[in-house]
């Protein structure tokens, strides 16, 4: 028992180091080693991309709203304005090209 | 946070505040019952948990007026006072056993509450039935 | 063997620590190959934790009673499932599941993480190292599974209390949840510690809270039906310490859910969720220490053993840890937008989560309540049921009617002139139903009257809700009512999958109502052919009958029930002896009315030469709980199903701005 305990047990350890050495064995001289981090551009992007699909969802969510009934159209005809505008300042801070918003905010609204 | 005073940072400290208050009120007013061995019974009048091995010879019957008699004493001490208890008895009693029962010491004799006998489980990881 | 099962732990603990020191190196230094090789390392540490897991399976199924472990826990005849759930039904095993559990999701986490924000995930890596280090080295120095000793003849079996069917689902369960919580806890610290302003953790680990809390609810349900059927009192949860233990996680996980709702649909509240994350992974550490070591006197308590203090020590960093972390990356956590309106969905979540944190920290309290007492004057001072049934009204209630009025209100802001008109649907049929029940005399319980009104005011207003949404759906795209909602539930699946969540809620609310505040208890003595009644429902006592079996004489009470004129059958509560652990067991007899819910409870509390001291309960609609168990799972199931649009949606979101950066 025991040496098939020990040759299991060192067949485990060895595996283990040799996966957990793996990224230096595959890549012994890389070009560069840096970790993937988003720069300040990348964390404001990726803020409006957030906003952008936070503004989105909520225009959908009135429109379900509205259409199953828990918002009357008096309610719906004064929040739909406000949203519709912020909507579109989220895609048009993310892509400051007019066209393709407007496209987008009538495709969702 | 924008420092406009939010009525809602208003209103969540007041909830904060009035669910604390009733608990404070409740708390003091109910209180706990305390938890104490056989040894510590001494000159207590009030209503205790008591806590403690059965010893002796269980006799009686808890079913009936003149209820279940044994003996309760300290887990670590050999100080012990007699029991009646009336009500249910968990599966787990059994001499040598830690238990828990409430009620109060009248003329020398602890006094149990109606069904309040608990077992603690036998030395082990095991959750164990209760009473 | 052991010595296999040994080295495997100890290589675990090893690429454990490995995972947290270069894992969080690589992350401050922003090393890439060095951040892989400590995900790596986790992945190893998984498969670690699996050989020992099944070096002391392997040692179960054989009885090898040179094991310590096996010796104390299992014994030859013991049936094969048993010898199975004796691996969690010790300290040692249950530990080593705990570990198995932990690497196995530390292991998903990462692979499914690799996916985006290796930012992120280079700081997750020595969080989940950390807590695996903790868990290893307990197994490996404090409490091992693989102590050896000179084969006895025998081993000591396993409690008989233990040998039923629910041994081997409730801990694993519980442990799914507990250690599920893991993984949130991770990914939000992470999240502070790569000063991420961003919700990548949350939508990353939305799903994993939602598994780790539908099987930590699922396996408290279990452990009541448990009780209910096996230990056999007549209840399903008795306030005990270490039920609570489960309770309070559950409850903070709870609230997480909905909090993070919040945060996603308008980035506010991120300082509570980071708390509340936190707070739902120490109660689950809190709850596991609860149950080892011994320390609140409790009818599930442990041997007194070492395990406490490391337990405490590991509990007491943690906290303290994350709070610092929480403290020092405040400024990042502001928000910008704040809450409208007092009468917004968001304002009736924050109402609900308050609510929740409240019953959670009141149950604490009087969990702690006697460890606190003793410390300060010397003797415990345990609280009991009357004060948590009295908190659990008082947060309960009007949780309970925010369940119903929060589906009614809009997001952001909700004219009280819509409000009206939602809410008068749901409000009749309440108004209606609790009048109706007052008039049948539930005033008997006033609680309880106003629980059932405002189970009826939610479960109107979550059916309202469905009707809407098919209507809605049907004035859009034509079809069938069935076609409708189901197309319904299928496009917005968290909000109806929640929904069908509630009424499981509220289900469980109403048969936990029926069962304690409506429920007759009757006791009495009888010779044969003497009888009782009980709610309407008479009982006479036909004599003994016992059977005896290969480890335990079976004694049984044969009762008849009837009712008006009818005979509704025998039932035959009683107890079981067993010879060789010279212990006796409850035998219950459960007498289930399918058409009220309800059930008779019968218990032969005492048994005497002639005589049965025979104690009933009637309990309506206690069957809801259980029933409201499959209905909860398949709400969360809804809830939990991926969904294509949505991973597309994240997907893009999350990776489109590599071109940006680059350009």
């Amino acid at each position: 028992m025991t040496t098939v305990a020990l040759v299991v047990g060192g067949l485990l350890a060895v595996a283990s180091v040799l996966y957990v050495a793996l990224p230096f064995l595959r890549e012994p001289a890389p070009r560069e080693d840096r970790l993937d981090e988003p720069g300040t551009l990348e964390r404001r992007a990726l803020e409006l991309a957030e906003e952008r699909d936070r503004a989105l969802g909520a225009l959908k969510e009135l429109e379900f709203d509205h259409r199953t009934g828990k918002i009357s159209d008096d309610d719906y005809r004064e929040l739909v304005g406000p949203l519709r505008r912020r909507v579109a300042e989220a895609l048009h801070a993310l892509e400051p090209r007019a066209e393709s918003n407007e496209e987008r905010v009538r495709a969702s609204g | 946070m924008a420092r406009s005073g939010s009525p809602v940072r208003l209103v969540v400290a007041l909830s904060v505040a009035a669910a604390l208050a009733v608990f404070l009120l409740y708390v003091s007013v109910a209180g706990g019952t305390p938890s104490i061995q056989p040894s510590q019974l001494k000159g207590r009048s009030g209503e205790v948990a008591l806590v403690g091995k059965v010893t002796g010879r269980p006799s009686g019957d808890p079913h009936t007026a003149q209820g279940y008699r044994f003996r309760l004493r300290d887990v670590e001490g050999s100080a012990s006072v007699p029991v009646v208890y009336r009500g249910s008895v968990p599966d787990l009693f059994k001499v040598g056993r830690e238990v828990r029962v409430e009620g109060r010491l009248q003329s020398g004799v602890f006094v149990a509450k109606r069904d309040t006998l608990r077992t603690k489980c036998p030395s082990k990881y095991t959750p164990a039935k209760r009473a | 063997m052991p010595e296999l099962g040994r080295a495997a732990l100890v290589l675990c603990l090893g690429l454990a620590l490995y995972a947290l020191t270069a894992g969080a190196y690589a992350a401050k230094t922003r090393r890439r190959r060095l951040a892989r090789s400590a995900q790596n390392a986790l992945l190893a540490a998984f498969g670690a934790a699996m050989v020992a897991a099944v070096v002391l399976l392997a040692a179960l199924l054989r009885h090898d009673f040179s094991f310590v472990y096996v010796a104390e826990h299992t014994s030859v005849e013991l049936p094969t499932p048993y010898k199975i759930s004796a691996f969690w039904g010790g300290q040692e095993g249950s530990l080593l599941l705990w570990l198995m559990i932990l690497t196995g999701f530390s292991a998903a986490a990462v692979a499914f993480g690799r996916r985006s924000g290796a930012d992120l995930l280079a700081w997750v890596v020595p969080v989940l190292g950390l807590v695996t280090t903790f868990f290893a080295f307990m197994l490996v120095a404090v409490s091992s599974p693989f102590d050896t000793q000179v084969a006895p003849a025998d081993g000591a079996g396993l409690n008989p209390s233990l040998q039923n069917p629910y041994m081997m689902i409730h801990p694993p369960f519980l442990y799914l949840g507990f250690v599920g919580l893991t993984i949130p806890f991770a990914f939000a610290m992470g999240a502070l510690l790569a000063r991420r302003t961003d919700e990548l953790w949350i939508v990353t680990t939305r799903r994993w809270t939602l598994f780790a809390w539908t099987a930590l609810g699922i396996g408290q349900l279990l452990g009541a039906h448990w009780a209910y059927v096996e230990v056999g009192w007549g209840g399903y949860y008795a306030w005990d310490p270490v039920e609570n233990a489960a309770l309070m996680p559950w409850l903070a996980a709870t609230a997480f859910l909905h909090s993070v709702m919040i945060q996603e649909k308008r980035g506010m509240l991120k300082v509570w969720n980071m708390l509340l994350v936190i707070l739902a992974f120490c109660l689950a550490l809190f709850g596991t220490f609860l149950t080892r070591s011994g320390i609140v006197s409790s009818i599930h308590s442990f041997t007194q053993s070492p395990l406490g203090p490391w337990f405490l020590g590991f509990i007491c960093l943690v906290t303290a840890g994350s709070l610092a972390l929480v403290f020092s990356r405040l400024t990042l956590l502001r928000a910008r937008t704040r809450m409208e309106s007092l009468v917004s969905r968001e304002a009736t979540f924050l109402y609900n989560n308050l609510l929740l944190v409240a019953l959670c920290l009141t149950i604490l309290w009087g969990v702690a309540f006697p460890i606190l007492s003793e410390a300060v004057r010397g003797e415990q001072i345990t609280v009991s049921a009357p004060y948590y049934n009295f908190f659990l009204r008082i947060f309960g209630l009007p949780l309970l009617l925010l369940m119903g009025i929060g589906p009614l209100v809009a997001w952001r802001r909700a004219s009280l002139r819509s409000l009206g008109r939602s809410f008068a649907w749901p409000a009749a049929i309440g108004l209606l139903i609790g009048g109706a029940l007052l008039a049948l005399g539930a005033g008997s319980s006033r609680a309880g009257l106003v629980a059932y009104t405002f189970s009826a005011f939610v479960l109107g207003s979550i059916g309202y809700e469905f009707v809407r949404g098919a209507r809605a759906r049907r004035a859009l795209a034509g079809g069938s009512w069935l076609n409708a909602l189901s197309e319904l539930i299928a496009r917005n699946r968290r909000r109806y999958g929640g929904y069908i969540v509630h009424a499981s809620i509220v289900l469980l609310a109403i048969g936990v109502v029926g069962s304690s505040a409506y429920q007759t208890v009757r006791e009495a003595r009888l010779e044969p052919g003497q009888s009782m009644t009980v709610a309407g429902n008479r009982l006479v006592f036909r004599g003994y009958e016992s059977r005896r079996r290969p480890n335990h004489l079976a004694i049984r009470a044969n009762v008849d029930v009837y009712r008006g004129g009818d005979y509704l059958g025998r039932y035959r509560p009683g107890k079981n002896k067993y010879f060789a652990e010279d212990q006796v067991s409850n035998e219950v007899s459960i007498r289930r009315d399918w058409l009220t819910g309800g059930d008779l409870f019968l218990i032969a509390d005492g048994i005497h030469d002639r005589s049965v001291d025979l104690k009933a309960l009637v309990k309506p609609l206690v069957n809801l709980i259980w029933i409201s168990g499959f209905i909860f799972l398949a709400g969360a199931l809804v809830t939990l199903w991926p969904s294509a649009a949505e991973q597309r949606r994240l997907a893009a979101r999350y990776r489109e701005l590599r071109p940006l950066v680059r350009a």
